[in-house]
């Protein structure tokens, strides 16, 4: 059989009908050209000339895409956000452009200049635009390449319900219910957070997307070493950008049950939304990691809220205390200095009383830190409560 | 207030659908219901082996049990037998023979259950709920893999009650399947591991995750040769990936589909995402079906990359799904998937298994290879 040029070309008007030979390879290297003139989807070539139609089933436009990996770079389809329309409707088709097949094949790490990780920006908003207006299930960790975002609690819905029959069998609900409440407000307000983007929003995400050695996405590393299942998850889900954090945090339990929804555990309130700072602070902990003196437990402290040790019961879910603790301070420092070499405010690990004014002398020495006075400099070194 | 919004409900909308006296929308696709289904959420589906004759299908469920019903090629069903485990049953399976269900439990243990005598003996112990549990036939060795959301992976010969291996995972396994030579199991925090089985279970690879969002589902195809070359896998957000693990190109070969949304026909209005909670291949077209908590069932053509067919919508999603061994029968279940949280959890409500003909719905588009 003669193999058809038209085809060869993306072009070809019979599709399975034609009498001519459709090379497969063909086929897929003009996929891209095969966009605009059909109008109609990716896959269905039959699609393009409705007299070839054979039955009704061709109708469907296919909803698939090229490459997911593309969604995420461009932004375009990202969230699934209504990109790509179900019916026949040719109007509402919005090939953002051919650039989203060209990307494909450059989609190297060199791309990741400062261009792309405002689309990421970008992405990451219309992500969560959808993910708050779709219903779709909350509990889910969330990433856009090559660094995952964190801040997000990854539990399935078996897990949930097991949760929920455990309660219900031993005649206490009102644990699970509090929890998936805290969850659920924990989930939204992160949502919202990144979806509104505010300029230290998009610091944190923007290094944090860079700097995917602190992230567990290479896969397999650093991902939260802890058996218990659900306190671990929240601390592992800002842990695992530090790898080492968890075996902090893990406080010796070596069960690696269920869940355990005890309102009392901290892991809520340690990934408190607008605490995004913690992947970076986790990042600056990685890098000067001779830096601090209680290194992992410190590191875990920061974000637990509650005693390096103790597994603390009393810790208010909700409130946003600050210890002054080594780790925090210093990152949080770092993390408000503003520059994108987030690591790169003092050399030097501590201030001296002198360097700080008044105000800043007096929040370190305080109990907790007054939101937006957060001083800026590192701690003096005398000031450090371990 | 509800954490998930205002989703446009099933079917007829929310909650209180039973007691319709109009259209009843548990049903819409008139397939044959299974007697005596399971009075709680249908966790799993599993035919038998063709090496057995007939088809039984074997159901697990948030009731503890498990069910066997013997499925007559006039489309009735017989429910057979049943088993209890102390715990949702989240997992089952069948050995190559079809004489055992292997079942996989949130009481930390995995049985065996032989047909012939009915008896039931633990093969398994884990720190933490089962979640899947496979057979795997080696030429040189036989055993029980299950993945547990203690992050292991243990590989269980049925005689002993230690494990012959035990792997330990980056995370909470969330899904797993097993064609030989080759295991891929899907963990938390996104994680994806491919595993080689000859000789003895390794690892062999892990993969950057094609979605962002959390894994839910994975089923291994095979290529024309009937060796395992890649994977589907979905995610809690509408979306499948089609995966291959060698493909010679892999910016082409590999891609995802959205799938369980709702019609969202123009971008202003949100769509409904919903996700996919099983994904089968047809074991003779090699075409997939994907079932998700918008109570749908679709069926796809990987390699045309076309959707075949898609369902009504049931009043209920659909939490698992099965092809019998030679692909005429499609089994789905109906029933709470947890999708919405406890609001929506109505334990009056009737779980379903449908069977449906698949001979002819699932035949692949392209016909030119």
């Amino acid at each position: 059989m003669t193999v058809c040029n038209f085809f060869l070309q993306g072009r070809c008007r019979y599709g399975d009908k034609c009498w001519n030979e459709h090379p497969r390879g063909g086929r897929g290297g003009d996929f891209r050209g095969n966009q605009q003139p059909s109008r109609g989807g990716y896959g269905n070539r039959v699609w393009i000339n409705p007299s070839q139609r054979s039955g009704g089933d061709y109708v469907q436009q296919s909803s698939f895409s090229r490459d997911g990996n593309n969604d995420w770079s461009r932004g375009g389809g990202g969230g699934g956000g209504g990109g790509t329309p179900r019916d026949v409707k040719s109007s509402d088709f919005s090939f953002s452009s051919q650039n989203r097949f060209s990307a494909l094949t450059s989609h190297t790490p060199s791309e990741k200049d400062a261009q792309s990780s405002t689309d990421d920006v970008d992405t990451i908003q219309k992500d969560m635009e959808v993910w708050q207006t779709s219903g779709q299930w909350p509990f889910s960790c969330y990433s856009v390449l090559p660094g995952k975002l964190s801040g997000f609690v990854e539990v399935s819905p078996e897990e949930l319900r097991l949760e929920y029959y455990s309660g219900r069998a031993s005649g206490d609900l009102q644990a699970y219910m509090s929890s998936v409440q805290q969850l659920a407000d924990q989930w939204r307000s992160r949502v919202q957070e990144l979806r509104s983007m505010s300029s230290s929003t998009r610091i944190s995400v923007i290094s944090e997307l860079n700097n995917p050695s602190l992230q567990t996405s290479t896969p397999g590393s650093g991902f939260g070493s802890t058996a218990s299942g659900f306190g671990a998850t929240s601390s592992s889900s800002s842990s695992s950008s530090t790898g080492f954090g968890a075996a902090g945090f893990g406080q010796g339990s070596q069960s690696s049950s269920t869940f355990s929804f005890a309102p009392s555990k901290t892991g809520f309130g340690a990934a408190s939304s607008t605490q995004h700072a913690s992947g970076v602070v986790s990042g600056v902990l990685a890098q000067p990691s001779s830096g601090f003196g209680c290194a992992p437990a410190a590191s875990a402290s920061s974000f637990s809220f509650s005693e390096p040790q103790a597994s603390s019961v009393s810790v208010s879910v909700s409130s946003f205390s600050f210890r002054p603790s080594p780790g925090e301070s210093s990152a949080s420092a770092v993390l408000q200095s503003g520059s994108s070499g987030v690591f790169g405010a003092d050399t030097a690990l501590f201030s001296t009383h002198t360097d700080l004014t008044a105000e800043e002398l007096k929040e370190f020495t305080s109990k907790r830190f007054t939101l937006g006075q957060i001083p800026l400099k590192p701690p003096p070194a005398d000031l450090l409560v371990l | 207030m509800s954490l998930f919004g205002t989703n446009t409900g099933f079917g007829s909308g929310g909650t209180g659908v039973f007691g319709n006296t109009t259209t009843d929308s548990h049903n819409p696709m008139k397939d044959v219901e299974v007697t005596s289904p399971p009075d709680d959420s249908i966790s799993c589906l599993a035919f038998s082996p063709p090496t057995m004759p007939g088809n039984f299908l074997i159901g697990g469920s948030w009731a503890n049990d498990v069910r066997c019903w013997e499925v007559q090629d006039n489309g009735q069903t017989v429910p057979k037998a049943q088993q209890m485990h102390t715990g949702p049953v989240l997992d089952v399976c069948w050995s190559d023979d079809g004489s055992k269900v292997f079942t996989a439990s949130c009481d930390k243990t995995a049985k065996m259950w032989d047909l012939n005598s009915n008896q039931t003996i633990q093969i398994a112990q884990h720190e933490g709920p089962i979640r899947t549990i496979h057979w795997i036939k080696a030429p040189n060795y036989s055993c029980v893999m299950t993945g547990s959301w203690d992050k292991t992976l243990k590989f269980w010969d049925t005689r002993s009650p230690n494990p012959m291996m035990s792997l330990q995972m980056p995370e909470r396994c969330y899904c797993a399947d097993v064609v030989y030579p080759m295991a891929v199991v899907a963990t938390a925090e996104r994680g994806l591991i491919v595993y080689q089985l000859e000789n003895q279970p390794s690892e062999f690879r892990r993969i950057e995750s094609p979605l962002k969002h959390q894994h839910r589902c994975v089923a291994i195809f095979k290529d024309k040769q009937s060796k395992p070359t890649g994977f589907a896998l979905g995610s809690i957000e509408g979306r499948v990936a089609i995966h291959y693990i060698n493909p010679p190109n892999p910016a082409k070969d590999n891609f995802t589909f959205k799938c369980h949304r709702s019609n969202g026909t123009n971008t202003a209005t949100p769509q409904d995402i919903y996700a996919v909670n099983a994904i089968s291949f047809h074991p003779v077209h090699g075409t997939l079906a994907t079932v998700g908590s918008d109570g749908r069932f679709s069926f796809w053509d990987k390699d045309a990359r076309t959707k075949l067919k898609t369902s009504e919508q049931l009043d209920q999603p659909i939490t698992a799904c099965c092809f019998n061994n030679n692909g005429n029968i499609f089994a789905y279940a109906s029933s709470y998937d947890w999708s919405k949280g406890h609001e929506y959890y109505n334990p009056q409500k009737k779980n379903y298994i449908f069977l449906r003909n698949a001979a002819e719905e699932l035949k692949p588009r392209n016909k030119k290879w």
